[in-house]
């Protein structure tokens, strides 16, 4: 089926998502709680476009292609609803995520002031407690950095199949636990790492990769 | 990919676990490797890896890495120059060659090295040493797999690709604890049962994929054929067989047909253990499906039969005409990284590089006129034949390389005695290990981290290994050793790295023909390659690779296994492997992994423990007529009564002392599958830890 994404003419097999075909012509569209190996979910609204005809932004990574669609990836609401949403992510953590973190980079390319600065200012209100737990022997908690995208809950069932993290807790108390809350060791974890893989933000990571930012 | 600013550098290559073949992303600072992740794009594992290619790389660091040669002096190993060592390897050669002919000296291959490792191996004990006394650790486990599918298919590989497992709706899944054994598969499998695809495990044990299956098959163990055989009876009763198929694709019909005529599901029952109705089942759910891959594991290799067992179930495909097209895949779970490409290339008595035989003159000829020098017409010793011809005084030296025979081969004490019956023994290894003890010679070499290649996975797929770190102190790739030995006999090899080997190997092997690292790529290339350099993702689509061009089916009868139990040995014992370890531990051990897992326990069925008056927990004494070990129970009904079942990962605890002589009657794979044993619980003094093993 034929679309048009930011006035390229673009043909792509049926089932294709947008963000698919905008990918496919090249053009970046942002993401948060999106994973190639994973099926979309829709949750972040981050990854918002337009579309004529439609009566506002949708979620490009949930919405299939039609025949004779036209999209707009820098559609303005479209971006003001995506800066904000990263914004007030970026409002609970306790500090600015890492550079190296998919959260960073795509504050970054928002034209957000993640590490701080004047805009930071306008982030008042609660952020989340630290709160670690490196009981494993690879895998580290850093729940503080969780922004519940669901992405290593889904990971562990989508691609590993343990079936071994929870998201947990509503609104600004919602993350992410595995098994009963008693850590990896005591869930069905087999410890393929996939839920680290996948975090956009550090919330799990590896302990090595920790141990080596605090050596710096 | 976006940099990552926390590593100095990323490298590519290939997990030097299991027979997957992940492809990672190693990430190193300092000089160290400080993260592997998974390649997005690996064709294998999809941006997946498990906690053994993801994790366990410690080891590369480990303060015991072997990171200079040594040698023995009156009686004890000591540091020596890499010049002293391998001058005492070339000379100790020649001497042991001028006195007792080259046939005297052996030499064992790792699956774990690449194909170019293995390849200036076998290049180096042929033509520099002049003997084909070479093999590789598949004679202990798929070398009935390659026996099989060369006898009813043709080519030693699997049928399809990795990929036919989310094609297929049937997995028929044999002897395989593949989320254990190959995690990424496993995971692939797991998830292709919650999407819909009907799983049926045929296993003493229950598994992972069982809790997900449509049926489990808890046969006993040595039943294999039965079981095998009664299916075929229910395919061909029932009228599942594809006719068409059959009459223009295949061969044999009638024989087999004849053959388990017999065999009915009641009489597969009471050999098997199996419901006969599970039996009827499980053939109508692999028959009436439109695609099915078969998957197998060492579960049936490592019998007596197991050859045969292979050719079993490729009738089932060939019956079914369940070959040949996308998610009909016969699927060996190949072991190690390496064990397919090792034996490809002709780490083998036998065989020169894609199982021609050295008997073969044309073949011959071909390497005698690239390496210029006459190579023999007979076959070598397999490895088992060397160990006895080390007990009989007639084998005086062996090189030993990436390979713990005295932790992984059976009857460890008789491996033991043989190795210490050498006049000469240079081991080759990342560490020291229970081989190692005996050595003359301990040359230090470089993990699969440290060392530039190709491995050859289990979907024939030949993906390039790339160095993402330097070997420790001295230690050297095996290549470089081979290289350098291989000078000092006088034959050096005219190689100015990895890539000029596999360019020899594509000069003189018509399956390699097109194989360069360049076209190798990101992505791989499945053998046979064309000079042109197409690969081949499905073998079959349209005949088999055998004379006429038809498959055969194979009319084989069942017979019991080598073991069975009795009034003093009454369980039988199965030995695999954990997810968290890899066969001898040598790498895994020195992880984190073995805080995830310390020990090893012997699993044991709740009727069984109280038969015998062991609890949870309790140490027990593990007796056969072969040897005894000691390590804790663990009372569990995930395994059928009557079985017992444990790893061989730990060196404390030396599994393999227990097994036996059995063996593949085809191969020589041992049987480690099927071995009679008592079990008794051992009076503990206060104080000693729960279920941690005591050296036998």
């Amino acid at each position: 089926m034929r679309l048009t994404v930011d006035g390229v003419a673009l043909e792509v097999p049926p089932g294709t998502t947008v963000l698919e075909a905008a990918r496919s012509a090249g053009l970046w569209v942002p993401t948060l709680c999106f994973d190639d190996r994973l099926a979309p979910f829709g949750a972040c609204r981050v990854c918002l476009v337009g579309v004529e005809g439609a009566r506002g932004p949708v979620a490009s990574c949930t919405t299939h292609c039609r025949e004779g669609m036209v999209v707009h990836t820098q559609d303005a609401l479209a971006g003001r609803i995506a800066r904000n949403v990263v914004e007030l992510v970026l409002s609970e953590l306790p500090a600015p995520p890492a550079a190296h973190t998919e959260l960073a980079q795509v504050a970054a390319r928002l034209g957000l002031d993640a590490t701080g600065g004047p805009a930071a200012q306008r982030w008042a209100g609660a952020v989340h407690e630290q709160s670690h737990d490196h009981r494993h022997p690879y895998l580290a908690f850093q729940h503080e950095l969780c922004i519940s995208c669901g992405r290593c809950v889904r990971a562990c069932d989508e691609v590993q199949g343990a079936f071994a993290l929870t998201a947990t807790g509503r609104g600004f108390h919602a993350n992410v636990t595995a098994g009963l809350g008693h850590g990896f060791a005591e869930s069905s974890c087999v410890s393929c790492g996939a839920c680290a893989d996948t975090c956009p933000t550090d919330a799990i990571t590896e302990r090595f990769l920790v141990e080596l930012e605090e050596t710096r | 990919m976006t940099r990552d600013p926390r590593f100095d550098v990323t490298t590519t290559t290939t997990c030097g676990y299991c027979g997957v073949g992940c492809r990672l992303e190693a990430h190193q600072h300092g000089g160290h490797i400080v993260s592997i992740s998974p390649a997005l794009d690996g064709p294998a594992n999809r941006g997946h890896t498990c906690l053994k290619g993801r994790f366990a790389h410690q080891f590369t660091r480990s303060r015991d890495r072997l990171t200079a040669p040594f040698v023995r002096e009156h009686g004890t190993l000591r540091l020596a120059s890499w010049d002293e060592a391998l001058d005492r390897v070339a000379s100790e050669f020649q001497r042991i060659k001028a006195e007792h002919g080259p046939d005297a000296i052996a030499g064992l291959a790792s699956a774990r090295g690449t194909n170019e490792d293995a390849w200036a191996m076998q290049r180096v004990m042929r033509a520099a040493i002049g003997t084909h006394n070479i093999d590789n650790c598949s004679r202990v486990c798929h070398s009935p797999t390659s026996f099989g599918l060369r006898k009813s298919v043709g080519l030693s590989g699997c049928s399809g690709s990795f990929d036919d497992i989310e094609h297929a709706d049937v997995l028929l899944i044999v002897g395989s604890n593949a989320t254990a054994a190959h995690p990424v598969a496993g995971a692939r499998m797991k998830q292709a049962a919650l999407a819909g695809a009907k799983i049926i495990t045929v296993d003493p044990r229950r598994n992972d994929l069982s809790d997900v299956g449509a049926l489990h098959c808890g046969l006993r163990p040595g039943t294999n054929a039965a079981f095998l055989n009664g299916l075929t009876h229910v395919l061909i009763r029932d009228g599942l067989v594809d006719r068409e198929f059959v009459r223009s694709r295949v061969e044999g019909f009638e024989g087999l047909a004849d053959l388990v005529a017999y065999l009915t599901p009641d009489v597969t029952e009471e050999l098997t253990g199996v419901p006969a109705a599970d039996v009827v089942r499980a053939a109508h759910i692999y028959g009436e499906a439109r695609t099915g891959s078969i998957a197998w594991g060492l579960g049936v290799t490592e019998q007596l039969y197991g050859s045969e067992c292979v050719q079993m179930l490729c009738n089932l495909a060939l019956l079914t005409g369940k070959i040949g097209r996308a998610g009909c895949a016969l699927l060996p779970m190949r072991g190690q990284n390496n064990v397919q490409g090792v034996s490809d290339v002709g780490a083998l008595p036998d065989t020169y590089s894609t199982y021609r035989s050295v008997g073969d003159d044309a073949t011959a000829r071909l390497f005698e006129e690239r390496w210029g020098v006459p190579l023999r017409r007979e076959r070598g010793l397999k490895l088992p034949e060397m160990i006895d011809a080390a007990l009989a005084g007639k084998l005086k030296a062996m090189w030993i390389c990436g390979y713990d025979i005295g932790q992984s081969d059976p009857d460890s004490a008789k491996v033991e005695a043989a190795l210490a019956n050498l006049e000469f023994l240079v081991v080759q290894d990342i560490f020291e290990n229970l081989t190692s003890r005996e050595a003359h010679v301990l040359l230090p070499a470089a993990s699969f981290l440290e060392k530039t290649g190709t491995f050859t996975n289990a979907e024939r797929r030949i993906q390039l290994v790339q160095a993402a770190a330097a070997p420790p102190g001295s230690a050297k790739t095996d290549l470089e050793i081979f290289s350098l030995v291989s000078e000092r006999l006088g034959h050096p090899l005219p190689y100015r790295g990895p890539e000029d080997v596999m360019l020899e190997i594509g000069a003189l092997t018509p399956a390699f023909a097109g194989v360069t690292y360049e076209r190798i790529g990101r992505g791989g290339l499945q053998w046979p390659v064309a000079a042109d350099g197409t690969d081949t993702p499905m073998l079959y689509a349209e005949s088999f690779a055998l004379p006429g061009g038809k498959g055969r089916l194979a009319a084989l009868p069942f017979k019991p296994p080598g073991d069975e139990a009795s009034e003093q040995y009454p369980l039988i014992l199965v030995t695999g492997r954990r997810l968290e370890h890899y066969n001898v531990g040598t790498m895994t051990r020195r992880t984190g992994n073995l805080e995830l897992l310390s020990h090893d326990v012997l699993e044991i069925h709740p009727d069984d423990a109280a038969a015998h008056g062991i609890a949870d927990g309790a140490l027990v004494e593990v007796r056969s007529r072969n040897g005894s070990i000691q390590l804790g129970a663990h009372v569990t009904d995930r395994i059928e009564a009557g079985h017992v079942f444990t790893a061989f990962h730990f060196p404390e605890v030396r599994t393999n002392l227990l097994i036996g002589q059995s063996a593949d009657i085809n191969t020589s794979c041992p049987e480690y599958k099927v071995v009679a044993v008592a079990v008794t619980p051992v009076a503990v003094h206060a104080g000693a830890a729960r279920g941690h093993a005591v050296v036998a």
